[in-house]
C-alpha cells in the first residue's frame, strides 16, 4: 500500500506486469531481439538513472525478483499479468499465461491472470481459450492485434473472427479485454495498433469491458473520442505514467485530457513491469499534479481521490477485488514476512480492529 | 529554424542562378522543411539527422558518381528513434528528405541512408532507386499515400486549434469563426507577419499573427479542406463545417489532436535520447542472433 504523508492509504493494483523471456537462447528471429532492444529503449528514456537495469538482467529477472520488485521494493498490494505471446520472435513465447502463472501460483492472492487469444489461430485457439479459463479462470484477455503470425503481419478486433472470439469470451465470463494499442510498428504501411476497431467491438459487446493498454498513445485523440462515446471503455496508463518523471508538464496535459473525455472511474494505472519499476513510478505518479492553468484548462483534478481509483479501485471494480478483504487477507498471507514489510496491513484507517 | 514545411506544401524551387556550391547550411535548411508526419515536426530540429556529406561535381573522389551528374552528390543519413517506427513513416521521412535536397539548384543527386532501422535495406533500396513503396515492400497492402492523408488531416486538426485559439483571441466570436472563409483572410493589407480577418460581411477586420494561420492553410490544402463544396475554412476533424454552438467541442476535439502530437513527441524524444545513450548496448544484431526465416519457412508456419 501507498502510504502518504498524512497516513492515507491508497491500495494499489499494478494492472499491467509481466514475467517475460528475452533470453538469446530464446530469440528465434530478429523480431525479438529489436522487440526487447525497443523495450530496453523505453526503459532507459525514462527510468531515473540510479534506477536503471542492465540489458542482460533486463532480458530475464525471473519470478523471484519480480515478487521483490513489486512487493518489497514498492508499494504495490496486487499485479494483473498481461501476457504477449510473440511465438513468431521467440521459441517459448515472450511472455505466456503458463511463465506468468509460476509466479502467480507462489502468491495467489496477489495476482490476476490473464489469458489472450489470437483470431488467427481458429480452432485451436479456442479451445486454448478453454483450457485458459479452465486452468486458471481467467476474467480477462490481453490482445495484441500487431503480432506477427506467419505470413500475417497483424489483425483487426472487428474482424469477424475476432468476434466470434469475444462471442466465446462473454460465453466463458472473460469480461476484460485489454487490448494493446501503443505505438505503430509493423505491418508496413497499415497501422494495426489502430484504435478504431475497438469501437464497433466496445459497440457490439456492451457486456465486456476493453481497456485499452496504452491510452492509445500514439492515437490518444482517436481513443478518447471512442471512450467518450462508449461507457465499456476504459484505458490503461501503462506507459503515459512514466511521462511524469522528465515531461510533468506533457503528463498533465495528457491526464487532463484523459480526465475530462473518460473520468476518473475508467483510468487503470499500470507500470508495464519490467518496463519501468513500479517503486519509483507509483511514487511519481502520486507527486503528479496539474497546473493551475491545465486545471482551468479541463475542469478536472488530479487529486488523492483521483489517485485512489486510478490506483486501485478501478482495477478492483472490474476484476472484483474486495480490497477491504484483500488487506484483511494480506495481514497473514506471507508477503509481509517475505519482503520484511513489518504491519504493513495492521490497518490505520480501515475499519477493522487490530489484530493483537 | 522555425520553417515546418512537408514539400507536398512547397512549390519546387524556381532558383534559376547558376548553381553555387552546396553547403551543409542549405542543405540542413532543405531538411528542415521534411516533417516526422506522425508528430507534424521538422526532422533537423527532432535530430534524426545524422551525417550530411557534400560531394563536389567533379569530385575523382566520389566512387559512388553516376556518371550523368552534373551538380553535386549529397549524402544524408538519419536515425529514428527506434527500429520499430513505422516503416511507411520512415518511407515517407526519407522520400521526402530526398526530393528537398534534390530540389537545391546546385544538387544533381542525394543519396540517403536510414539507419538502424528494421527495414532500411528495402526503405534505402527503394529510395535511393526511385520505387514506389508497394515495390520495395511486396507484402504490403498498398501505398503510404492513404497514410500520409491520414497524418495529415491529423496534423490540420492540430494546427486548426491554434488558428482558431489565435482568433478568438483577436476577438472573433464563435458564430464568426464557424463562418470564416478562405476569402475573409487579408494577408496582403495586413502589417508584415500579421492576417486580418474580415467579418460582418466584411465591414470590420480583426488582426492577429499570421503564422498559426499559414501553418493551418497548407494542411488545409494538403487535405483538399479548401477545394470542398463548402466554403468554410475550419472543420471538424472529420473535416465538416460546423456552427457556432459546436465551436466548444471542436475546440476540445483539436486540442487533444495537438496533445496526441506532443505526448507521442515526448516518447520519441526519450527513445531517441536512449537510442543514442553514450554507453547503450549495440543495437545491431549480436553475434549469433537468429536472422529473419526465409518467405518459405514463414509461409510453412501459416
Amino acid at each position: 500500500m501507498y502510504v502518504t504523508d498524512d497516513g492515507e492509504e491508497l491500495f494499489v493494483i499494478d494492472s499491467h506486469v509481466h514475467l517475460w523471456d528475452a533470453s538469446e537462447e530464446n530469440i528465434t528471429h530478429e523480431g525479438g531481439e529489436q522487440f526487447i532492444q525497443c523495450f530496453y529503449d523505453y526503459h532507459t528514456g525514462f527510468t531515473p538513472e540510479e534506477k536503471q537495469w542492465d540489458l542482460d538482467e533486463y532480458r530475464q529477472y525471473g519470478a523471484d525478483r519480480m515478487a521483490e520488485d513489486l512487493f518489497g521494493n514498492a508499494a504495490v498490494d496486487m499485479g494483473i499479468f498481461q501476457p504477449t505471446y510473440l511465438n513468431d520472435f521467440y521459441a517459448d513465447g515472450f511472455n505466456t499465461i503458463d511463465d506468468n502463472a509460476e509466479l502467480a501460483e507462489r502468491y495467489p492472492e496477489r495476482f490476476v491472470l490473464n489469458g489472450r487469444f489470437d483470431p488467427r489461430d481458429g480452432e485451436a485457439g479456442m479451445r486454448e481459450l478453454e483450457r485458459q479459463k479452465e486452468e486458471y479462470d481467467i476474467q480477462g484477455v490481453k490482445l495484441y492485434t500487431a503480432e506477427w503470425n506467419g505470413d500475417s503481419k497483424g489483425w483487426r478486433l472487428d474482424s469477424e473472427e475476432s468476434f466470434r472470439f469475444l462471442e466465446k469470451c462473454s460465453e466463458l465470463g472473460i469480461e476484460n479485454i485489454h487490448p494493446h494499442k501503443g505505438p505503430t510498428i509493423r505491418p508496413l504501411n497499415r497501422d494495426a495498433f489502430d484504435v478504431a476497431d475497438v469501437d464497433d467491438a466496445a459497440t457490439s459487446f456492451p457486456e465486456l469491458n476493453f481497456v485499452v493498454e496504452h491510452v492509445g498513445l500514439p492515437r490518444l485523440d482517436d481513443f478518447c473520442w471512442i471512450a467518450a462515446q462508449e461507457p465499456n471503455v476504459y484505458g490503461g496508463l501503462a506507459v503515459a505514467a512514466p511521462l511524469a518523471v522528465h515531461r510533468p508538464r506533457k503528463f498533465g496535459e495528457i491526464m487532463g485530457e484523459l480526465l475530462f473525455w473518460l473520468g476518473e472511474d475508467r483510468l487503470l494505472f499500470g507500470s508495464d513491469y519490467a518496463l519501468w519499476n513500479p517503486d519509483w513510478l507509483v511514487e511519481t505518479f502520486m507527486d503528479a499534479e496539474l497546473t493551475d492553468e491545465q486545471r482551468d484548462e479541463y475542469g478536472v483534478e488530479l487529486d488523492i481521490e483521483t489517485k485512489r481509483k486510478i490506483l486501485g479501485e478501478n482495477a478492483a471494480e472490474l476484476y472484483d477485488i474486495d480490497i477491504e478483504a484483500k488487506k484483511e487477507q494480506f495481514r497473514t498471507d506471507g508477503v509481509a514476512d517475505d519482503f520484511d514489510l513489518g504491519d504493513h496491513y495492521a490497518g490505520g484507517t480501515s475499519a477493522t480492529p487490530a489484530d493483537d | 529554424m522555425s520553417s515546418e514545411h512537408s514539400p507536398s506544401e512547397h512549390s519546387p524551387s524556381t532558383d534559376t542562378e547558376p548553381a553555387a556550391a552546396t553547403t551543409p547550411a542549405a542543405v540542413r535548411e532543405r531538411l528542415d522543411r521534411v516533417t516526422d508526419p506522425e508528430l507534424d515536426t521538422s526532422i533537423v530540429e527532432l535530430d534524426y539527422v545524422e551525417e550530411i556529406q557534400i560531394h563536389p561535381a567533379g569530385d575523382e573522389g566520389n566512387a559512388d558518381r553516376t556518371g550523368d551528374a552534373d551538380g553535386d552528390e549529397v549524402f544524408v543519413a538519419f536515425t529514428l528513434p527506434t527500429a520499430w517506427c513505422s516503416p511507411a513513416f520512415a518511407w515517407m521521412m526519407a522520400g521526402d528528405a530526398r526530393t528537398e535536397v534534390e530540389s537545391l539548384p546546385g544538387v544533381a543527386r542525394a543519396a540517403i541512408e536510414l539507419r538502424d532501422h528494421m527495414h532500411e535495406r528495402e526503405i534505402n533500396r527503394g529510395i535511393n532507386e526511385g520505387l514506389p513503396f508497394e515495390e520495395a515492400f511486396p507484402d504490403a497492402d498498398g501505398g503510404v499515400e492513404s497514410v500520409r492523408l491520414e497524418l495529415d488531416r491529423k496534423a490540420r486538426t492540430a494546427r486548426q486549434h491554434d488558428a482558431t485559439g489565435a482568433l478568438l483571441e483577436a476577438g472573433l466570436t464563435r458564430e464568426q469563426l464557424a463562418g470564416v472563409t478562405r476569402s475573409d483572410l487579408d494577408f496582403g493589407d495586413a502589417p508584415e507577419g500579421r492576417v486580418r480577418v474580415w467579418v460582418r460581411e466584411g465591414a470590420v477586420a480583426v488582426e492577429t499573427d499570421a503564422d498559426p494561420v499559414e501553418r493551418y492553410l497548407r494542411k488545409a490544402e494538403a487535405t483538399g479542406v479548401l477545394d470542398d463544396e463548402h466554403p468554410e475554412l475550419f472543420r471538424t476533424p472529420e473535416e465538416e463545417p460546423f456552427d457556432g454552438d459546436e465551436v466548444e467541442l471542436v475546440r476540445q476535439r483539436t486540442r487533444l489532436a495537438g496533445v496526441n502530437m506532443g505526448g507521442q513527441g515526448t516518447v520519441c524524444d526519450a527513445l531517441n535520447d536512449a537510442r543514442h545513450a553514450e554507453d547503450r548496448p549495440p543495437l545491431s544484431m549480436r553475434e549469433g542472433t537468429p536472422v529473419r526465416p526465409s518467405e518459405e519457412d514463414r509461409a510453412d508456419a501459416d
